[in-house]
């Protein structure tokens, strides 16, 4: 395994600069964002992991899908440049390949979403101190896994371990990068044995789906989505949502296509022009909700749509924990 | 707090035992440190869920306009709440014999992001007692006054005790008569239009159309918000900067003689976005200009639907010349 | 390089200020091009809304005309635009939309000179800002 000190790959990354766009967790007003770097000083401190998931970097809450003016049309879905993303949580990782079934499927490539894959590397940062809201083992994933990753680094105070998982990310690494002594691999073995103890919060997740399909029904949903307030918050910061609305946004002769993120907890979702809705209430979209990611997912692409990274546990503003909502449906 | 947390159980359960109430809406304790989450008690049994302490920050109001409103509904409410509550009453959007308003006089929520920022770690217990709030992390254990961590709301509140109330827990508490509540508006002002815009663009641009502050909020209960509206399509439903400014523009526009200033926006945003910013400043033209509060008064109508001929006017060209506008 | 005329969108109500407008042309009383006016029955009508939409298409100045106060044809119309205007004036002017912006006048349906002289004079106002940027929305997000 490589390996580099902190100062040398701070030199490292701004070389990429060159041929690379760099995103990277951006501290503002103590809230963490990926946003394009001019400068980097290394990856904050304090971060934890980013309030809006990195599904936006390959799908943004507002994007232009064409633009037309007086007769010409110009698609916009190829990114301007490559682009390097650091400092990836292996959850946030894994939602990726999540969100590939949908937009990068056998049946459909969404050309806007599949450009910005092949254009983007990502470089994961192992989570060391993993929050008591995170639950990433009870999906398969953990807190120093690689899936979704093309290099993973693992913080080794001084340095970082240099992970290459592929060949894409591989292509890169031509920096300062020395070899890790075998006392710095056992390191960063014990620091991921004791990370992946930290993750105290455990779902046995087997049997979901099957108990989802029996509970269409069942009152459990009239008091699970009582006290939901019914905003996007849940939806909007999923690393693995994924649902949109296209809208014209046009004035005479010229205009655009946009796409804009949508939730299914908003009413309108399922607005019909004649005035229907046949989710009419809080109730039917809080079990579509858990229908789609633990049920529907299931059935279509044989996973979970969840990945325990806890953002919607901690800002849902009424305190709806997903955990407790898992724990009860496999009670019933 | 355990006392008032002890009674509220107690009312609860003669309520729903003597059936005067269908369901009481109230808190339980949350998942996570320093949260609660909003509780709807539909059984005698289930009372015990019931808490009280100072991460009570959500105003319950906001339930009255989504529930089915044949109910009858008990609702725990802070001095904010039970005004919210009688915002919605001066607007006909709840009956006054419907709901059993369960006040507590509120001495201020703990603002749980500010005692974040002061710690190294995550918070992984917190406790309350005597007006303490202990934390305790994996590296950490410290201890915080309540009293210097509140909500900024809380600590402008004039309005403490229940405007409005069927069951009153605990002692009044003595209102803060002394603050100056609007020096953060009027310091405001003193700077030019374009930091203005500025510090607002800075704000607002990290809104994410989320409508939780809508959603939270009691006094917004459009059943077609204008945001939503297709026909005509006012503003674009992305993340444009010019969108977002006229969502919160106009969202704090309607809020005119409405918003209590109980600071729910501001407390569900995930972004942390300093929404009451713009409504303090409308609650400030209401206050000076139509001499109004809400949520105090149930007979009081609202200001925008009502009107003096002695309104000011020094900002519209009556012909007398333009007065220059004090800002 | 000649500067850009400014575009004010100017919404007058149909009983007072749009007669006032009308007058003013009839007597051939020359006042500046730049306004578009939306004839409205009565300034209530005017929607906060319609005012930022139009700042967000790239109008530079916008005015609202109606009766003066106790001459509304609808009687009490204008006293309650009255108020929502007070609110939103000093609510663009807080987050720094600059004051002459938006601006209001009562023009009755006999002043056609003054209806004149308040369009060149918010006219003026509103080129001295030079063109609105704010509150514009630009193409690319």
């Amino acid at each position: 395994m490589k390996k580099i000190s902190k100062k040398e790959m701070n030199k490292f990354i701004q070389s990429l600069m060159a041929d690379y766009t760099i995103l990277a967790p951006v501290n503002i007003e103590g809230i963490f964002f990926f946003k394009p770097v001019a400068d980097f000083q290394g990856i904050d401190g304090e971060y934890k992991n980013s309030k809006k998931p990195p599904k936006e970097v390959f799908f943004p809450q507002t994007e232009t899908m064409f633009k037309y003016k007086d007769g010409k049309v110009e698609s916009t879905e190829k990114v301007k440049g490559k682009r390097i993303l650091l400092g990836v949580r292996p959850c946030d990782a894994r939602a990726n390949l999540l969100l590939d079934n949908v937009f990068a499927g056998e049946d459909y490539e969404d050309i806007y979403y599949t450009n910005k894959r092949e254009n983007t590397i990502i470089i994961g940062l192992a989570c060391n101190e993993p929050s008591s809201t995170c639950f990433c083992s009870s999906f398969g994933g953990g807190p120093f896994s690689k899936e979704g990753l093309d290099i993973l680094l693992i913080d080794i105070k001084d340095s970082y371990l240099v992970d290459t998982v592929t060949d894409k990310g591989g292509k890169i690494l031509t920096g300062e990068f020395k070899e890790a002594t075998d006392k710095e691999v056992k390191l960063a073995e014990k620091i991921k044995n004791e990370a992946e103890k930290k993750i105290k919060s455990r779902i046995r997740i087997e049997g979901i789906k099957e108990k989802l399909d029996a509970m269409f029904d069942d009152p459990f949903w009239d008091e699970l989505s009582e006290r939901c307030i019914g905003c996007g918050i849940c939806s909007y910061l999923c690393p693995t949502c994924h649902c949109f609305d296209i809208q014209d946004e046009a004035k005479n002769s010229q205009g655009r296509r946009v796409r804009n993120w949508d939730s299914c907890m908003f009413p309108l979702f399922t607005l019909q022009a004649s005035g229907h809705n046949p989710r009419p209430t809080g109730k039917e979209r809080m079990r579509q909700r858990i229908m789609h990611k633990f049920n529907y997912f299931v059935e279509n692409y044989k996973e979970v749509a969840c990945v325990g990274c806890g953002r919607c546990i901690i800002n849902c503003p009424v305190n709806i924990d997903i955990r407790k909502v898992l724990k009860k449906i496999l009670t019933i | 707090m355990q006392d008032v947390q002890k009674k509220i159980r107690e009312e609860a359960r003669n309520l729903l035992a003597a059936r005067k109430v269908d369901l009481v809406i109230g808190f339980e304790k949350g998942t996570i440190p320093c949260r609660t989450s909003p509780v709807f008690v539909h059984k005698e049994d289930d009372v015990g869920k019931l808490v009280w302490n100072s991460f009570c920050e959500m105003n319950l109001a906001t339930y009255l306009t989504k529930i089915d409103k044949n109910k009858k509904v008990a609702v725990v409410a802070k001095g904010c709440d039970s005004r919210s509550i009688v915002a919605l009453l001066v607007e006909g959007q709840v009956k006054r014999e419907k709901i059993t308003v369960i006040g507590i006089p509120c001495q201020g929520m703990v603002d749980r992001r500010k005692i974040e920022r002061k710690v190294e770690g995550e918070i992984l217990e917190a406790e309350e007692e005597n007006g303490k709030i202990l934390v305790k992390g994996s590296s950490f254990e410290k201890v915080f006054k309540k009293e210097d961590y509140l909500y900024s709301s809380c600590r402008v509140c004039k309005h403490r005790n229940p405007s409005i109330y069927d069951i009153l827990i605990g002692e009044k508490v003595k209102e803060n008569t002394q603050v100056d509540e609007y020096a953060d508006v009027i310091e405001y002002e003193k700077k030019s239009p374009d930091e203005r815009w500025q510090y607002f663009e800075k704000e607002i641009g990290r809104c994410i159309r989320c409508y939780a502050c809508r959603q939270a909020c009691p006094t917004c209960y459009c059943e077609e918000c204008f945001v939503d509206s297709s026909n005509p399509k006012w503003i674009d439903k992305g993340v444009d900067l010019s969108d977002l400014a006229i969502w919160h523009i106009i969202r704090a526009y309607h809020q005119a003689g409405r918003c209590v200033d109980c600071g729910s926006c501001e407390r569900a945003c995930p972004m942390q976005i300093n929404l009451r910013f713009l409504t303090r400043k409308i609650n400030k033209e209401v206050k000076d200009y139509f001499n109004f509060e809400a949520g105090l008064d149930p007979a009081t109508p609202p200001p925008l639907a009502t009107f003096s001929v002695e309104d000011r006017q020094d900002f519209i060209d009556s012909g007398e010349g333009v007065k220059e506008t004090k800002l | 390089m000649k500067e850009k005329e400014p575009k004010i969108l100017a919404f007058l109500c149909n009983w007072c200020s749009y007669a006032g407008a009308d007058l003013a042309g009839v007597s051939r009383i020359q006042y500046p091009p730049n306004i578009r006016v939306v004839r409205v029955p009565c300034s209530s009508r005017v929607n906060p809304l319609f005012i930022l939409k139009a700042l967000q298409e790239g109008i530079d100045g916008v005015l609202v005309a109606g009766c003066h106060p106790g001459d509304c044809h609808y009687i009490s119309g204008n006293y309650v635009a009255r108020r929502k205007f007070a609110i939103i004036k000093s609510l663009l002017e807080y987050i720094g939309i600059e004051k002459d912006r938006v601006q209001f006048a009562w023009i009755s349906a006999a002043e056609g000179a003054r209806f004149a002289q308040v369009v060149k004079e918010v006219t003026e106002k509103v080129r001295r800002l030079g063109p609105a940027k704010k509150l514009v929305k630009s193409e690319e997000s």
